[in-house]
């Protein structure tokens, strides 16, 4: 079981409980309690299983659960990216085992990184934005909640399954499906008129610093990727939920609070995803130098977008606002201190 | 000679559930593919995980048999691009179970790769549950079978999961249609 799922886990349940704690009283508590009891059941299933394949059921079973929840109208579409992902994951995982030419475990490596996508929802089109506007977590349930102690097993899974070599493909392939998130998730963002779709697009890009961290294969670069898992449980998708719940009355202000949420979605200092960034380009400057110029170019893009998201929470009131205090100053504290988290994870 | 037979008959039962819009089609088609899935685990890890692999298969072709839309309705006009599809899968999946990889079980991984690339298709371009369902129950029997491959032998508990899953999707109850 990889140490990092234990501690991602632990963040889960975390964001949960905040979620439960500090949502404004209309929100439902007993079907947040549930729903959020069975993904948070299934990302601990997914982390403690013995291997892949077993990985691979639970995640197929949490997909069907997830969909039919959604009701008849939205079930083959919800259902899409998981069963695509375990298809592609199932293959890969057969010619990574299978006996044969070095270019099969190259295939394999390339169904991985494509399943591992599918699965924590960075393929293009396959994850439908909710319309349902009183589960508002639930577009970014896969992104994340579930994905990022899906995508540290899948890795570490793959790795055992793959040789030397084609490990190296592997980590290729999560560097290059990474920039291309960052680019189109940092645009999207950026460019798009709905904000709900900004806040999707901008875990995306998050999504994509993480998997160039866990392509870069260097200790570094999985710190790096620890901590921008971090950043997304515990700081963007709470701060994500509270601005569905300001969204109600749709007002954008520019208060101080707003431009301190906007610093810490773009990892800016002192919060979690400045050290994350850190980590990221010192690893990428030890492996290649180009790519460490493109990924702080692609780190850029943050700013316009963050901006604008920080602005979308509105001035929050009352116990949310409290939350997102609080959710800062988890961020900060890790920010400046992240070396607990790591020893954790033994990194 | 007899894997290899049953590999074909998994591989006809996915493509029935490729090409069935009906729920006798559904069935029929999870039938065969979980006797053609059932065998292959029987001969080649052992007689408990076949036992589950029926289990959960004829569980989910039983329910199938029960909902969904009445009749057969196997190839319905403008199917042919999915009879095509059966095919190409077919072929490509014994090239790369036969050509392509060697050791033991090519007939193991000529009904994984089938069944998993017809059932992922099945569930890709449609959005009928009932007819979902059925590709998610054949694809989870599918997932458990490549457990023979992990080092150290498969053990049950894939394929115990696998009956699970595949029994539970089919009578997982869905909302009717909501207005969100």
């Amino acid at each position: 079981m990889p140490p990092e799922s234990i501690l991602l886990s632990a963040f889960a349940a975390l964001t949960l409980a905040f979620a439960l704690v500090f949502a404004p009283r209309a929100v439902s508590r007993r079907s947040l309690a549930v729903r959020g009891g069975v993904g948070l059941g299934a990302i601990i299933a997914i982390a403690v299983v013995p291997n892949l394949d077993l990985a691979l059921l639970v995640l197929l079973a949490i997909g069907v659960v997830d969909a039919a929840s959604a009701g008849a109208r939205g079930f083959g579409a919800r259902l899409r990216a998981p069963v695509l992902a375990v298809g592609l994951l199932t293959l890969a995982g057969l010619l990574a085992r299978a006996e044969g030419p070095d270019v099969l475990a190259r295939f394999a490596a390339v169904g991985l990184g494509a399943g591992l996508a599918a699965a924590v929802g960075v393929m293009p089109y396959l994850h439908p934005v909710e319309p349902d506007r009183s589960q508002p977590w639930s577009s970014t349930a896969w992104l994340a909640f579930i994905g990022p102690v899906l995508a540290v097993v899948l890795v570490a899974r793959g790795e055992n399954l793959l040789g030397p070599d084609a490990g190296g493909v592997f980590g290729a392939i999560l560097i290059g499906i990474g920039l291309l998130n960052v680019a189109w998730g940092g645009v999207a963002a950026w460019l798009t008129d709905d904000v709900d779709a900004a806040w999707r697009y901008s875990f995306i890009a998050d999504w994509g610093l993480v998997l160039c961290g866990l392509g870069l294969t260097i200790v570094d670069g999985r710190r790096a990727a620890l901590l921008l898992l971090f950043t997304i449980v515990v700081g963007r998708l709470p701060l994500y939920v509270a601005s569905r719940l300001a969204g109600r009355e749709k007002t954008v202000t520019e208060r101080p609070i707003n431009l301190v949420v906007a610093a810490s979605l773009a990892g800016a200092a002192p919060f979690a995803g400045f050290a994350a960034r850190i980590l990221l380009l010192r690893s990428a400057t030890q492996l290649a130098w180009p790519l460490a110029l493109v990924l702080a170019l692609g780190m850029l893009l943050w700013l316009p977008g963050s901006y604008r998201l920080g602005q979308s929470l509105g001035l929050p009131r009352g116990r949310t606002a409290a939350g997102i205090l609080i959710v800062l100053a988890l961020n900060i504290v890790v920010g400046l201190y992240p070396l607990p988290i790591l020893g954790v994870a033994r990194l | 000679m007899t894997e290899i037979a049953a590999g074909l008959v998994a591989w006809v039962g996915a493509s029935l559930v490729v090409l069935s819009d009906g729920r006798r089609g559904l069935a029929l088609g999870m039938a065969m593919a979980t006797a053609g899935l059932a065998a292959i685990v029987w001969a080649d890890v052992g007689p408990v995980p076949a036992v589950l692999v029926a289990i959960g298969g004829a569980a989910a072709a039983g329910r199938r048999l029960t909902s969904g839309p009445a009749g057969w309705n196997v190839m319905p006009g403008g199917s042919t691009p999915r009879f095509i599809l059966c095919v190409a899968a077919g072929l490509l999946a014994a090239w790369v179970a036969f050509g392509v990889t060697g050791g033991h079980g090519p007939g193991l991984r000529f009904a994984a790769i089938s069944v998993v690339g017809l059932s992922v298709a099945r569930v890709l371009f449609t959005t009928a549950p009932e007819t979902v369902l059925s590709g998610v129950s054949v694809l989870a029997l599918a997932v458990a079978t490549i457990s023979e491959f992990e080092q150290g032998g498969a053990e049950p508990w894939p394929f115990l999961a696998a009956a699970l899953i595949a029994a539970g999707a089919s009578w997982i109850p869905i909302r009717a249609a909501d207005a969100a």
